[in-house]
This record gives structure tokens, C-alpha cells and sequence, in this order.
């Protein structure tokens, strides 16, 4: 996230700006107390169903204004800025798509609303940048549901935006689909766009992006790379499964280090609790060359986004 | 002493025993069709509506029964009590027949029934067998009643016997009012998806040829016009066939066994269609 | 016998769409994924096996059975959970279940019994006494599993198990699906998306492509071991890798990862000693592994060419 790579040359880079931004309807808090900056690269939006992920989406796309706080691209509030919308693109969840257009046509209807100055231009960029151009010509009814999502991410890109949003992208989406969707949403994060997209599909976020924003009943509960977060959880012992020569052997000198909280044996091998992070992996190589142990696998068994996501929603 | 403790095995257990087939289950959906269709089985609010008819219904038997008694003077006999209240029993079909019909089709719950030995004509034709049944109980509960009422008032057996025979024959007119309504009702719940749609529907067709017929009945008073418009109500259809049968409705003129067969055909056809619509659903 | 197997099996729909091009298989009892299939080729799979189709062409067998001649009773031993929504929301969980037993013939009593059981089993207790429509999603999958379950079928069809659930209920529901296979001894078929749900409780894959069979397989055989070593430390990684070259162990970085060539069980020991030597935080030491994922990455067509849905 620290690399500014312009897209074009000149071409500027958008900070996407929520400060202490909440969300109520009556007695419903959908948003609570959000504060957080999003700058150039991929960042997954992270949270439980209903934890308030489409009303942050809809409120930096401008949709829907804050109760509290401001949601704020570059400076610029979203809300009632119909400027916003020349950086800002947002790819909505579900979306009725006019099935006689052919792709092109759909693209350019975009461009048109856009009032840019050369449509037809701008929609064989974004095209060719959504790889589609084979079928642009085909009706979108004809299309599988990965190729609709991909010309509805054209449609948002026609206009250049620095920012993009996308609710849910990979729903439903088959294997291939999503990893070239990962792929273009990669692309799109290198040439220095802000690119925000929510899932509450653990799999596909880690594939995506280490950078993840987690939301928990309406508050944000984490930010930043999901493995640092982990470690941030100094109070929680890691856990680590561990395969050797001589698991019973290897367990029992494990237990003699103060860095180690507990220890269980399983068929599958070794599960090791332990409070000190730091302490426990410089010792485990020393404790099993100590005890003539040959280690053939070590692996952190609660770093996994599901694991950190779910300590995060259970605290 | 010796020790009683033991942990029991709830874990899944596997199903040896016996598997009913296709009938079974096409019986089951018919009870269970009849079921919903006067609200037994489900919430409160389900039932309101087909007790409020069955409550008028009858209502209006006990009233006929008093005054039979009280008179002696059979204001409404057997086969007239379906036409009197052929309206109330179409209001009825036009909230049941989307209850038992449309609510598959909106809920999409079609696909469970079909991934199972059932076929798809085994569930219309149970649909429509429940409310057919459904439209008959609402006919003939109160000719029932009547005949309870008349029974306990007559003055001998034979007078019993003459009370029990009307009673059949009302049944009868009862059952081909039945079949055609709930032909008709069921057929076109089962296109439209949506209950309020439904509903109305039901309402339009069974109504829309009314006016019509009876312009044309008041135009063509005694001849052949006046005897065979009235095939194309659903309200008067089944009254054709009474006075063929019975000789107890309208005059139908050399009509009468035409009554007969466009009943037949209409039932016969309503019931072919609900089956070919139900073929047409996907998975 | 085999659980299901096809022989050439194709199903063209007027109109030229081809669904199903030529489908060879055979899968084992088991648990057993089925992916890549989206729109027209997965419906038309179900509805095969379920002998609600009939092919255009080559021969489908379920539990032994042809569906197209004896779909009755293959639809008897087999329990489908559709992917959409499908539930009539005013009716009691229990009710409906039940009404479901007895639409698969079982008698009255045995249906409300063995309803009352499958709720239980898949996690629903006193909420089996309430309307559906105030379920939650992850409530909704649990009857609509419980449904296919009741009659005790020997083989469960899941249509996308875990849709539109949260985390913690796809955990539950894919644990649910683990001890139905492996447990009560039913086999199943999952169909999904998500490689990370298929290779955690599948034994076996079916990955079609395009109306095409793009492998089918056992899961340990698509996901061997390689002879790469992956090893990760918290800290000091250009160090390890500079020892590592030292000692004659060429190691290519992937991220924070070094991969080193894995060529004997000694290896394991040099790396440890490395470590160890340079007292560095270990994190993390794996050899790698093929992944299901692997299927797809290679000739990828481009996203334009793409069959469209029926």
C-alpha cells in the first residue's frame, strides 16, 4: 500500500476518507463510529452478513450520508457531489442489467452518462482492460455470469476513476471466473487505484488481498494485514501443528519451555499452544535438534483469515 | 448389587423398515391438501376465513331446518342449496385455490416435491382432488344438515327415506358443482404465481361470461339461444345438468345431455392442462 | 459398485445449447465435489441423476440404477438440497419435514419420528417448533438439509450448502456435511465454488468445464506432495537464504516464503540447523503441495469465450 504507481502518467491517486463515520436507522446502528483510510491497492471489506458492509459501500459511493462523521475522497465530502463520481466507480451487488445491449453498448451508455468528451475511446479502454473485448459485441443476456460482472466492472472503469468500489463481486462466481476477476482487481490495485471490495467469502478475500478491513455489528474491529493482526493478538496463545520423528518426545521438552501454554497429541500429529510468540519459534528448531527430533512440518494453525476473523467476531 | 448405568445410542440411525409408494405419498398430499384448504394445521389466522363460509353455510341450513319445522315448508331443497350459495363457494376457492396452488409455485418449493418418487401428475391430480373434496364438503355439509334437521322432524320412516333420497341427489348435483369450480379454480391458480393474482383471476373467469349469458338468456326467451347459453357459465353449467338429470332447474330444451358432456369435457380438459402445466416446471 | 457413473453422457437442449458434452466418470462412495459446473451443466447434472432429464445421447447410472428407467426409485434413495431458496415460510419446520417423509413413502409415525431426528441431527432444537419464516439463513440450509435427510436417503445431492452463510455457519455446515458422509455413512455430493470448502471435507473431485469433464479424481491424488520445501521466519529471511546458499541449498524467495528444493529427508534437518544456528523466529516449515486450484490456472481460456448459460 505504501507504492504510489500513477495509472496514467500525471494521473493522480485517491485517498478514500471515513472519519468517525456512523450510520443509524431509528433505533438500528448499521455503522459505528468508523474511522479509516484507504489508499492505492486492493482492500477486502470484510464482516458478517449484516454487519453494515453495503451501508459503508453506499456511503462512500455517496448513496447514503453519514448520521455522524464524514466520508471523504481526497478532501471532498461523497454525499450530494455529484463531482465525486468523475474519481469514484461502484459495482453494486445486483444490479438489473438491460439483457438486449450488447456489452459495448452497455459500457458506452455508462461513458455517455459520464458526459466524458470521447465515449467510444473510453470504452475500448475499459473494455480491453476488463479483457472482454471477444464479446463485446454479444447481448448481455448471452453472457455467463462472470462476463456480466466483468462488463459491469468496465462500466465503472470507463471514466478513469482513481476509486472502485464492488459489493460482493465473486458471488456465485465458478473458479475460473473469480481467479480472473482476482486477477483483473490485482491489475487494477497495481496502476494505483483504490480498490475496495467486500465479501463475506474468507477463501476469495486471502486470495485477494492481505489488506482487509473488518467489520463487526456495525464497528470496525480491525484493519491492515491479516497475519500482522494475528500477531497484534498478544493475548491469545498461537497455535501451531507441528509433524515430526517423535511427536511424544518432541511434546514433552515443548512443555518444558516457558513459552509454551499447552501441548496435545493427536494422530494427526502435534498442536501446540503458545503464550510468547517471539520465545516459542526461535526455541522449537533448537528444543527438537536438542532431542534428535526431526521436524517435517510446522505450521501456524490460527493465522488463516477464518481463524483471525473469527477471534475477531468473538471478542 | 449390580450397576444400571448405561449410555444410550442416539446417534443417526438408518431406515430398514417400509417404504409406501407413489399412492401413499399422492394420498398423503391430498389429506394434506384438504388440510389447508379449511386451515387445519396451521396458524390461527389460517383458519378465520374457510370457518367464517363454513359458519354462514351452515347457518343458513339451520335457518331452512327451523323454518321446515316451524312451517313445515322446505323454503330451499337439496339440489337447490348449491346454486344459492355457488357464490360463496367460488369466494372460497378463490382464497383456498391459490393457498393450495400458488404458494408452491412462489415459494418454489415444487423442486422437493419432484426430487422424490412422486410424479408430477400424482401431485396435481392430489391438488385438485383436495379441493375438489374441499368445494364438496362446503356443498354438501349443509344439505347434511338439512337432512339431520328434517329427519328428526319427520313424520315416519318412509319420510326419512324420502329425506335421504333427496339428500343423494343433492350430493350429486353437489359433487358436479365441485368439479367443475375446482377444475377451473385450480388451473388457474396453478398459472398464476402469486396469490392476489390468483384470486382475482379466479373471480374474472368464473364471472365474466355472465353478463353475457344472461343478455342473451333475456334475449332468446324459450328458444334454443335461452337453453344453450347458459353452458358457458360456470354458475349455470352445472345447473343444465341438474335439469338433465333431475328435471328440477331451467329448461334446457333437447339440450340436456349436451350439459352433460360439456361438463365432462371441461373437467376432463381443466384437469389435462393443470397436469401439462405441471410437467412444464423445471426443477 | 460405483456410486455414480456416466458413459458419454450428453444432453443437448433444442436451441443448440450443449449442457453436457461426452461425460465419462466414475465416482466411489464418499464425499465428493462437484465444481466448475455453473448454470445449465450443474442443473442438468442434477436433473440427470435424478432422472428428471433424459440424455441426448450415452447412459447415466445412480446407486447402481438407470434414472432414466427407474427414476422413481432412485429418487427414493436419493435426499436433494436445491441451492435456492425453497421453503414455505408458514409452516412449522417440523410440519414440513415431517410432510416431506411422507411424501418418500414413509408411513405417518415413522415420518414424524425420523423428522424430529433429522432436525435434531442437524443442529435445530426447540427452534424445529417455530415457523420457518422467521429463520435465519443458516437456520433455512439446516431444514433444507434436514429434508433431504429425513428418509434416510444413500446418497444427499447439495446444491451450494454453504450459500449466503457467514463464516462461523459455513464452519458448521461444512462440519455437518463431514460427519454425514463420514459418520452416518451417507454418501454426498457438494456441489461449490469455494476449492478451500472441497478440498477440506471431499475425498473425491468432478470438475466439469465448459459441458466437459476437466478431471475427476481422488483429492490425495490431486493434491501430492512436491518436492519443494516452504519455509517462512518472522524475521531475517535474506540472512537464512544467504546460509542456506552456503551450505549448498538454493533457496528461490515467494513472498515472505524461501522455497528450497526438497530432495531427501535430511534436508529437513540442514534447515532446522540453519535456523536454529542464526537463532531466527521460525514460522513456518511445509513441503508443498499440489492444490485443487492448479486445475484451473492452467490453459486458461480467455473470459470472452466462455459458454453462456441455458
Amino acid at each position: 500500500m505504501e507504492h504510489r504507481k500513477p495509472r496514467t502518467k500525471g494521473s493522480p491517486v485517491s485517498d478514500l476518507d471515513l472519519r468517525g463515520v456512523s450510520r443509524w436507522y431509528g433505533n438500528v446502528v448499521a455503522v459505528n463510529d468508523v474511522t479509516m483510510t484507504l489508499g492505492p491497492g486492493v482492500t477486502g471489506l470484510l464482516g458478517p452478513n449484516g454487519a453494515g458492509k453495503t451501508t459503508l459501500l453506499h456511503m462512500m459511493a455517496g448513496f447514503l450520508a453519514p448520521s455522524r462523521g464524514e466520508v471523504l475522497i481526497d478532501g471532498d465530502a461523497t454525499w450530494r457531489n455529484p463531482a465525486i463520481y468523475r474519481k469514484l466507480g461502484l459495482v453494486n451487488e445486483r444490479e438489473a442489467v438491460y439483457g438486449f445491449l450488447s456489452g459495448k453498448e452497455f459500457v458506452r451508455a455508462s461513458a455517455k452518462l459520464h458526459g466524458l468528451p470521447d465515449a467510444d475511446a473510453a470504452t475500448r479502454r475499459a473494455i480491453e482492460l476488463v479483457e472482454m473485448a471477444d464479446a463485446q459485441d454479444r447481448r448481455m443476456d448471452t453472457y455467463s455470469k462472470g462476463m456480466r460482472q466483468r462488463m459491469r466492472v468496465a462500466a465503472a472503469l470507463v471514466h478513469d476513476p482513481a476509486v472502485l468500489l464492488l459489493d460482493e463481486p465473486f458471488n456465485g462466481m465458478d473458479p475460473r471466473q473469480r481467479m480472473h476477476m482476482m486477477d483483473l482487481l490485482h491489475r487494477l490495485g497495481a496502476q494505483g487505484r483504490t480498490v475496495l471490495f467486500s465479501s463475506h467469502i474468507l477463501e476469495e478475500v486471502e486470495q485477494v488481498s492481505g489488506t482487509v478491513q473488518v467489520i463487526v455489528a456495525g464497528r470496525l474491529a480491525a484493519s491492515g494485514d491479516y497475519r500482522t493482526i494475528r500477531r497484534l493478538m498478544t493475548h491469545r496463545p498461537h497455535v501451531f501443528a507441528i509433524r515430526s520423528s517423535d511427536d511424544r518426545r518432541l511434546a514433552v521438552a515443548l512443555m518444558a519451555s516457558d513459552s509454551v501454554a499447552g501441548v496435545t497429541l493427536g494422530k494427526d500429529g502435534l498442536t501446540v499452544h503458545a503464550g510468547d510468540y517471539g520465545t516459542f519459534t526461535r526455541a522449537l528448531p533448537r528444543i527438537a535438534l536438542d532431542e534428535g527430533v526431526r521436524v517435517r512440518q510446522l505450521i501456524p494453525s490460527d493465522e488463516s483469515l477464518e481463524s483471525v476473523f473469527s477471534y475477531l467476531v468473538s471478542a | 448389587m449390580s450397576d444400571q448405568s448405561v449410555i444410550h445410542d442416539i446417534g443417526y440411525q438408518r431406515y430398514t423398515g417400509t417404504r409406501l409408494g407413489r399412492g401413499y405419498a399422492a394420498r398423503s398430499l391430498f389429506e394434506h391438501g384438504l388440510r389447508i384448504s379449511f386451515g387445519l394445521g396451521r396458524s390461527a389466522k389460517a383458519k378465520i376465513f374457510p370457518w367464517i363460509v363454513i359458519g354462514m353455510v351452515s347457518a343458513l341450513a339451520v335457518i331452512v331446518v327451523a323454518i321446515k319445522a316451524q312451517t313445515g315448508e322446505m323454503v330451499l331443497s337439496y339440489q337447490d342449496l348449491p346454486a344459492t350459495i355457488s357464490v360463496v363457494a367460488m369466494v372460497f376457492l378463490a382464497v383456498v385455490a391459490p393457498e393450495l396452488v400458488s404458494r408452491d409455485l412462489r415459494n418454489q418449493t415444487l423442486p422437493l416435491y419432484f426430487s422424490r418418487p412422486i410424479r408430477r401428475s400424482d401431485y396435481a391430480l392430489a391438488k385438485l382432488a383436495a379441493l375438489i373434496v374441499a368445494v364438496w364438503l362446503l356443498l354438501a355439509g349443509p344439505q347434511t344438515l338439512i337432512f339431520l334437521g328434517s329427519a328428526f322432524t319427520a313424520a315416519d320412516a318412509s319420510g326419512v327415506g324420502a329425506e335421504a333420497r333427496g339428500l343423494l341427489g343433492g350430493w350429486l348435483i353437489s359433487a358436479v358443482y365441485a368439479m367443475v369450480f375446482a377444475s377451473l379454480a385450480v388451473l388457474i391458480a396453478s398459472i398464476a404465481s402469486r396469490r392476489a393474482f390468483a384470486a382475482g383471476a379466479i373471480v374474472v373467469v368464473f364471472m365474466v361470461t355472465s353478463p353475457v349469458v344472461g343478455l342473451l338468456i333475456a334475449l332468446g326467451e324459450g328458444r334454443a339461444m335461452s337453453q344453450i347459453a347458459p353452458m358457458f357459465s360456470p354458475f349455470l353449467l352445472p345447473e343444465g345438468v341438474r335439469q338433465w338429470l333431475f328435471g328440477t332447474s331451467f329448461d334446457v330444451g333437447p339440450y340436456g345431455p349436451v350439459y352433460g358432456l360439456v361438463t365432462l369435457l371441461l373437467v376432463a380438459g381443466c384437469t389435462s392442462l393443470l397436469v401439462l402445466r405441471y410437467r412444464k416446471v423445471s426443477l | 459398485m460405483a456410486l455414480i457413473a456416466t458413459q458419454s453422457l450428453t444432453k443437448t437442449y433444442p436451441g443448440g445449447v450443449t449442457a453436457l458434452s461426452d461425460l465419462t466418470l466414475s465416482v466411489e462412495p464418499g464425499i465428493i465435489g462437484l465444481v466448475g459446473a455453473n448454470g445449465a451443466g450443474k442443473s442438468t447434472m442434477i436433473k440427470t441423476l435424478l432422472g428428471l432429464l433424459t440424455p441426448t445421447s450415452g447412459r447415466a447410472e445412480v446407486l447402481g440404477l438407470d434414472p432414466t428407467t427407474a427414476g422413481g426409485q432412485v429418487r427414493a434413495r436419493v435426499g436433494y438440497m436445491p441451492e435456492h431458496d425453497c421453503l414455505p415460510p408458514d409452516m412449522i419446520a417440523a410440519e414440513f419435514v415431517t410432510h416431506m417423509g411422507r411424501m418418500t413413502g414413509l408411513p405417518r409415525t415413522v415420518a414424524r419420528e425420523r423428522a424430529s431426528e433429522a432436525l435434531r441431527h442437524v443442529g435445530l432444537y426447540e427452534e424445529r417448533y417455530r415457523q420457518i419464516g422467521g429463520y435465519s439463513t443458516g437456520m433455512k440450509q439446516r431444514v433444507k438439509l434436514a429434508q433431504a435427510l429425513v428418509h434416510d436417503p444413500d446418497l444427499l445431492l447439495l446444491d451450494e450448502p454453504t450459500n449466503g452463510l457467514d463464516p462461523a455457519g459455513r464452519d458448521a455446515m461444512l462440519t455437518l456435511i463431514h460427519r454425514i458422509g463420514t459418520e452416518f455413512g451417507i454418501s454426498v455430493v457438494v456441489c461449490s465454488h469455494l476449492l478451500g470448502e472441497i478440498e477440506r471435507i471431499c475425498d473425491s473431485l468432478i470438475a466439469i468445464e465448459g459441458g466437459r469433464l476437466l478431471r475427476a479424481d481422488r483429492i490425495d491424488a490431486m493434491t501430492t506432495g512436491t518436492d519443494v520445501l516452504a519455509i517462512e521466519v518472522a524475521e531475517g529471511t535474506a540472512e537464512l537464504s544467504a546460509a542456506l546458499a552456503q551450505r549448498g541449498l538454493t533457496a528461490t524467495a515467494e513472498g515472505r516464503m524461501l522455497l528450497v528444493p526438497l530432495t531427501e529427508e535430511a534436508t529437513y534437518d540442514l534447515v532446522l540447523r540453519t535456523v536454529a544456528e542464526l537463532d531466527l523466529p521460525l514460522h513456518r516449515l511445509d513441503q508443498r503441495r499440489h492444490r485443487v486450484a492448479e486445475l484451473f490456472s492452467t490453459a486458461t481460456p480467455t473470459p470472452s469465450l466462455e459458454v453462456s448459460h441455458v
